[in-house]
């Protein structure tokens, strides 16, 4: 099916998309990577600004979206720069998203084969993640988003349980002195911050596929759903550096999980908590890389003018083979951070040259 | 720079890998496909033979177009006419014709009823009575003679003191009919046959369904007969806009199927899309509700019910109320009602006529009952073969200690006790009733003893499925039951390959599968999704009556307020 017109999806349910999309890998490795550039405490702050920097770029995006409300950027963008530059720009962006899902799936085997199943081969822990994957999207944006709704409030409740427990061992001078080191070290971190909120592109293809009578909502869909991944991160970060300190962090690859492991509630039958966190963790790690397949599939589909099934079938070896590619958990961070640097030109940058370039071309097509 | 990327090219093995993971699905695909296919090319045919055929509307002129070659036709002349019918079923040796002259006329005429189904009391005491008064003061009587249609209008305007009248005038509806029960009336010069009354046949008591008790509600189940189960229906109380449609369903043993709704709430267009699937239906017999159920729900793939069956009139009515539509069919108990949404597989009627705390916490234990009936044995098994660490320190020894002697693996063990008990509940289905529930604790005490001390399985793993097994049975819904108590089987295998990643990976393929179903158009997972907060009010708790004014907002239902 190409875009089924009547395969909308309303606006809440494009708040828990952008929300699940945004909140995947961030959740165990942004403690880490901004205390790197910090290197005080303060990064609570850093992560502030990175996501109100990711707000402003959200909102961009919604409004270059919002002048063409029942195109995708696949399609709009062909209006905007021409016909052969909008359909390499769209080439880069699916790229883009096929990139990212097949990162998500590296991470999480590497997780998963860490601390759940030590002797299980990595193409055995991707496959079938990948064909329930495949399962979900060939039924639309509309199951994809009801599955996400389902998966949202699960994700919600558990993490604040979890991130309220380790108050046990929460000593609130690890945070202090607050701006201790000036404002500098501050702004550095705010790069990697930014990163972590990696999801507003995919309001390019979102707005497209909301009802009609939602799509002026779109901005408040943004704010929304940028809002509750920075709650989200912000006490993850608050928690983590309170519960182990700078040096604490720094030291471990996945600090949160560690978190986890290291408070123990007497009395309660459970004694392991990071398995809590794991579960949801990797529900959202399937959203994540549900909807950026989707997306890519969607956007291949667009562009060659056909059917979207032939191509959900042919991603799968092409995003299997990118996230076999890195060989070890370091070149996986360092595709990472490649990937965040795309990521941040192409959003950051073509959005706003776009969003310009149909100003000058003037109104609403 | 070159070798730094052909460093990152992977190995052919990777390759390899890549293709086996497009190809498998690829396969399924193309299967299922290719059965679908097949399926709805039958189904086109089928439609296309059927396409005469149109629903009627009350229970009066049955004139259907027949897809059946039409045989002959009743004439005025009353040898002929009787003959016909003599040849057809007169050899049967339940069939009685009674002939008789109209009272003091020569008209001859004769009555053809059914021993054992006919309405002796309506043939005795009303037909013949009245035809056999005495006519011989109408002259126009022998007029009328002449003139069949007026003798026919005459007899069933003026004479006749029979509250259910038919005409009919094809010699193989009417003696379908009179097999059926109704009594047919031949007189000479009449060119019709007239069909007096309706079958009396035999039908028990009303009582509360043995499968649906309740400690408290009305204690009234539907019967076999359709017409005692409309009046069910409509002595709930007075409903001007209850509407009761009817159909015939199956081409060789013709039954009545009745669907139900309240045209002011339900919504149209599920009305019609109900309608048009029950012309879909192409059987010879539908044998019992359950066919019918199998026959116009969406996705005959998927191990959830769509359609749900119930005995009680009580949860019919409570569904009509929230605009769904109701099927009843003749000659089973059990009515089908649509669309249905996964909340309802869990709810009982019993939660609205007890208040709403106690309903609330009953509603909440059981959603956590159909967890653990689906969870439990793949988290024991995940826990047990994968990830010992995970199991907290103390309860870890004690259970290694205990399974110190056990010769299987978890899974074998879990499959082992979960087949001994499901064959021991399908056992206890069948026993008579005094060695029944004592041959179920029997059973399962002794062979949950038994097989522990022999060392075959755990203790711990006998608890997980003795918990498993009880908690299946706190779903209200037998048919719910049974599709947990299947998936239950797949969750194990999940856990056995992939451990607490294989439940996760389950769970989200059960909600994927869940997200897609959709009956008669309603998502199978509202009220969950979208997020509709009046919904929610009666979903996972049972909010005060006082505050659910509103009828879901799922169903789109016409009229959505409870209130005035």
């Amino acid at each position: 099916m190409m875009i089924n017109s009547q395969d909308k999806i309303t606006a809440s349910q494009a708040v828990v998309v952008l929300a699940n999309y945004i909140l995947a890998t961030g959740i165990l490795t942004l403690p880490r990577t901004s205390v790197e550039k910090v290197k005080s405490p303060d990064v609570w702050i850093s992560v502030f600004l990175g996501g109100i920097i990711a707000i402003i770029a959200a909102v961009i995006i919604v409004k270059l979206s919002q002048k063409y409300p029942d195109k995708t950027f696949y399609q709009y963008s062909q209006d905007i720069v021409g016909k052969w530059t909008g359909w390499f720009l769209s080439l880069l962006i699916i790229v883009y998203f096929f990139t990212i899902s097949a990162f998500e799936v590296r991470i999480m085997a590497e997780v998963t084969s860490l601390f759940l199943l030590e002797s299980t081969p990595t193409w055995a822990i991707i496959l079938p993640f990948m064909w329930i994957g495949l399962y979900l999207i060939s039924s639309g944006i509309n199951s994809i988003a009801r599955l996400f709704e389902i998966i949202f409030p699960i994700t919600f409740v558990i993490f604040l349980l979890v991130a309220f427990m380790s108050l046990g061992i929460f000593e609130i001078d690890n945070l202090r002195p607050v701006l201790g080191l000036g404002v500098m070290p501050v702004l550095k971190g705010v790069k990697t911050a930014t990163l972590a909120f990696l999801g507003p592109e995919i309001m390019l293809l979102l707005v497209a596929l909301m009802k009609q009578s939602e799509k002026t909502k779109a901005v408040k869909v943004v704010l929304v759903g940028l809002t509750i991944p920075l709650f989200f991160y912000v006490i993850t970060v608050v928690m983590v550096i309170g519960a182990l300190s700078i040096d604490g962090v720094v030291t471990r690859t996945w600090p949160t999980l560690e978190l986890m492991r290291s408070f123990e509630i007497p009395g309660l039958i459970f004694e392991r908590f990071e398995s809590f966190l794991l579960v949801i963790w990797i529900m959202q790690i399937f959203a994540t890389f549900t909807i950026t397949y989707f997306a890519a599939a969607l956007g291949l589909a667009q562009l060659f003018k056909k059917n979207i099934q032939p191509f959900i079938f042919g991603l799968l070896p092409i995003i299997y083979i990118i996230s076999m590619t890195p060989k070890n958990i370091n070149d996986l961070f360092k595709f990472g951070d490649m990937i965040g640097n795309a990521a941040l030109f192409l959003f950051g940058v073509f959005p706003v040259l776009l969003l310009f370039i149909s100003r000058l071309k003037g109104g609403k097509t | 720079m070159w070798e730094k990327i052909l460093a990152y090219i992977p190995e052919l093995k990777v390759f390899m890998q890549g293709f086996i993971v497009f190809f498998i699905p690829y396969i399924i695909f193309k299967l299922f496909n290719g059965i679908v296919s097949k399926q709805e090319m039958n189904d086109d045919d089928m439609v296309k033979i059927k396409g005469q055929t149109k629903p009627n509307d009350e229970l009066e002129d049955q004139t259907e177009e027949s897809s059946q070659e039409s045989f002959d036709y009743y004439t005025g002349n009353y040898n002929l006419d009787v003959g016909l019918v003599k040849k057809e079923i007169g050899h049967n040796w339940d069939v009685h014709f009674r002939e008789f002259h109209i009272g003091n006329t020569d008209i001859r005429a004769a009555i053809i009823f059914l021993d054992g189904l006919s309405d002796k009391e309506l043939i005795d005491k009303h037909i013949l009575t009245s035809l056999m008064g005495d006519f011989s003061q109408k002259d126009e009587l022998e007029s009328l003679y002449e003139k069949g249609v007026f003798l026919q209008s005459f007899i069933k305007n003026e004479v006749l003191s029979v509250s259910d009248i038919t005409e009919e005038y094809d010699v193989k509806q009417s003696i379908g009919k009179i097999l059926a029960g109704t009594t047919a009336l031949i007189i000479d010069g009449m060119p019709n046959v007239l069909m007096l009354g309706i079958a009396k046949g035999k039908s028990r008591n009303i009582e509360e369904p043995v499968s649906e008790a309740l400690v408290r509600g009305p204690r009234l189940g539907f019967t076999e007969m359709l017409s005692d189960n409309t009046a069910l229906l409509r002595q709930h109380g007075e409903n001007s806009d209850l509407s009761i449609i009817n159909f015939q369903v199956g081409k060789c043993t013709k039954k009545e199927l009745v669907i139900a709704y309240v045209k002011e709430i339900a919504d149209p267009n599920l009305v019609e899309e109900v309608k048009k699937r029950i012309e879909t239906i192409n059987i010879d017999d539908v044998a019992e509700s359950g066919y019918v159920e199998q026959l116009i729900e969406d996705n005959y793939l998927s191990p959830f019910t769509q359609v749900q069956n119930t005995e009680r009139p009580d949860r019919v009515f409570a569904a009509l109320m929230e605009g769904r539509v109701a099927i009843l069919l003749d000659g089973t108990p059990f009515a089908l009602i649509v669309p249905v949404t996964f909340s309802m597989l869990l709810q009982s009627p019993e939660d609205y006529y007890e208040r709403w705390l106690p309903s609330t916490l009953i509603r909440l234990l059981r959603y956590l009952a159909a967890a653990i009936t689906l969870f439990a044995p793949s988290i024991y098994i995940s826990f047990v073969s994968f990830h010992q660490g995970l199991i907290p320190t103390k309860l870890a020894l004690s259970m290694m200690g205990t399974r110190e002697g056990v010769p299987f693996p978890a899974i074998i063990e879990a499959l082992i006790m979960e087949v001994a008990i499901e064959i021991l509940r399908e056992a206890g289905l069948r026993l008579p009733k005094p060695i029944g529930p004592t041959m179920g604790i029997v059973g399962g005490l002794v062979i949950g003893e038994a097989a522990v001390q022999a060392g075959i399985v755990s203790p711990i793993m006998v608890i997980v499925v003795a918990i498993t097994a009880i908690s299946s049975f706190a779903i209200p819904q037998y048919n719910a039951g049974i599709s947990l108590r299947m998936l239950r089987f797949v969750a194990m295998f999940f856990a056995a390959l992939f451990g607490l990643y294989g439940v996760i990976l389950f769970f989200l393929l059960l909600c994927s599968h869940l997200v897609k179903l959709k009956s008669f158009g309603i998502p199978f997972v509202s009220p969950t999704v979208p997020y509709r907060a009046s919904d929610w009010k009666d979903f996972m708790v049972r909010m005060p009556l006082m505050m659910m004014k509103r009828r879901p907002k799922m169903l789109h239902t016409k009229d959505s307020s409870r209130q005035d």
